[in-house]
């Protein structure tokens, strides 16, 4: 907290118009599932056998001088020289925020040392029937906890990272939170799914309208135990008690192709250089405010949470605000009645799973 | 992509329920006329959009396979280029628009044919028949 908060003071101070908060690096797009709501892997056989090395990787994180490092993908753990580089990001004094769907975790852990600087963020999208529905793969679930628990017991910082679509069960959601946090986890990530126009699923993407109502019903009347690795006031812009504008520069995005323009979903090109990143896109063209049917939908940490981090620590109006969104429980009445109402109305390609969930836990008996 | 960008009002977006999905044209095997810099320019918009690799005949005669992962536009087609990455090569290679003759949407769209609810269907279909462990393999890499 205290090196993001230093670094945006020390942007404001020297009047740095933009800045970048987290970096979004790629090494590979290589990925060992095939969930319906991601857009992010669907290419030909030799671009995803192609990997950023750590040499690229390293020049990517100096020039843009971001504090921390999402090492998103892809499933990172895929690539041959993931621990080089995450020991090259570490000695760098970077936060790492190594993305991973946990298949390889258990196994790849004994080469991985804990640091303050290290945290997996274990891609789980909710309780185990959900989830491996999610990431259309049975036992999937299983997999990534025993990933997540042998991690936190060698002493690794871990959160859990969650996408929810249309249909979600705020009901099921709460208690997956319980579920998690009894894992030992830091804390929980979370985001409405971005409708990539190149995933598989074209029809569960939310309207920003029933995003608010969602995490309305999720993350009001929060249990004391819950944890949440993000700002509170994002959280706050997700239920629909804030209202910020996207800054897509503050979580640039490199890869195989360069350095992605404008954001880490949208990919209106690429160039060579982060400056020439800052300098050649054109802003103004997206976010929800400039009217960009691209924009539309997108409530994501990736372009709103960066506004909520730089007024969080950018005055004390903000900073007090974030204070008691920490210890906010958010009571509301009318946001259980939300629990009730919104469960009944899930689409019938998750209703579907209600039979098969049992199936699923039986298996795994 | 920029130049097409369509106006929401800020109420129309925040009134969303659900996002309306992207209907993916086929553009697998097609190719385009390019009959003019205009027909051009867009089918080189399409092939950057495109999740599959493409044939590009140079007029030299030369034939490129390759992934177009970039373009970049001028204000002609001598200062217009597209990026790609060829099968065998590792290095990013880069194009004139002027120096291309045809084009070929040759490759498998990879974002293309895969619906939720195909995967819902299978999903049903093998666990009605027993099998465990079902799941949506990621596509082989050879």
């Amino acid at each position: 907290m205290w090196t993001v908060s230093s670094y945006v003071l020390k942007q404001k101070l020297t009047g740095t118009k933009r800045f970048p908060l987290v970096l979004m690096l790629e090494p590979l797009f290589r990925c060992s599932l095939a969930c319906a709501g991601c857009g992010k892997v669907q290419y030909p056989p030799h671009i995803l056998k192609k990997q950023l090395t750590p040499e690229e990787c390293f020049a990517a994180v100096d020039e843009c001088g971001a504090p921390m490092v999402s090492i998103p993908g892809g499933e990172p753990l895929l690539h041959p020289q993931i621990v080089e580089i995450v020991n090259g990001l570490i000695a760098r004094k970077k936060y790492i925020y190594l993305c991973t769907n946990a298949l390889e975790l258990k196994r790849r852990l004994p080469e991985f040392t804990p640091s303050k600087y290290l945290t997996f963020s274990v891609h789980l999208d909710g309780q185990r029937e959900h989830h491996d529905f999610s990431v259309c793969r049975e036992g999937g679930y299983d997999i990534a906890v025993e990933g997540i628990k042998e991690a936190v017991k060698r002493g690794f910082r871990v959160t859990t990272n969650a996408t929810f679509f249309d249909g979600t069960d705020p009901n099921s959601v709460r208690a997956f939170f319980d579920e998690v946090m009894g894992m030992g986890v830091e804390g929980i990530i979370l985001s409405p799914g971005y409708s990539y126009d190149k995933a598989p699923d074209q029809n569960h993407f939310m309207g920003r309208a029933r995003v608010r109502r969602l995490f309305r019903a999720i993350l009001s009347n929060r249990k004391p135990t819950w944890k949440f690795n993000m700002s509170p006031l994002f959280l706050e812009f997700l239920m629909g008690d804030r209202t910020y504008e996207c800054v897509p520069w503050g979580m640039p995005t490199f890869n195989i192709f360069g350095w992605q323009k404008p954001c880490y979903l949208l990919q209106d090109g690429y160039v060579d250089s982060y400056k020439e990143l800052l300098e050649t896109t054109e802003w103004e063209n997206y976010g929800v405010a400039s009217g960009n049917p691209q924009c539309a939908n997108c409530m994501v940490s990736c372009g709103y949470e960066t506004p909520a981090i730089i007024e969080g620590f950018g005055s004390w109006k903000g900073f007090l605000g974030m204070v008691r969104g920490t210890f906010n429980k958010y009571p509301d009445a009318g946001a259980l009645k939300l629990l009730d109402e919104i469960a009944p109305h899930a689409p019938a390609s998750l209703v579907q799973i209600e039979e098969p969930a049992h199936s699923l836990e039986e298996t795994h008996v | 992509m920029s130049a097409e960008v369509m106006k929401y009002t800020l109420a129309q977006v925040e009134a969303l329920e659900l996002a309306p999905g992207t209907d993916h044209a086929n553009l697998e095997g097609w190719v385009p006329e390019l009959a003019n810099e205009a027909e051009l320019f867009d089918a080189l918009e399409k092939a950057f959009d495109y999740r599959g690799d493409v044939t590009i005949t140079l007029k030299n005669g030369e034939r490129i396979e390759a992934f177009i992962f970039n373009r970049r536009t001028g204000a002609t087609l001598a200062d217009s280029y597209v990026q790609y990455f060829m099968p065998s090569a590792p290095d990013k290679r880069k194009v004139s628009y002027a120096e291309i003759a045809r084009l070929e949407f040759s490759g498998k769209d990879r974002a293309a044919g895969k619906h939720w609810e195909d995967w819902v269907k299978n999903y049903n279909e093998k666990k009605a028949a027993g099998e465990t462990n079902i799941a949506l393999a990621p596509e082989a890499l050879e």
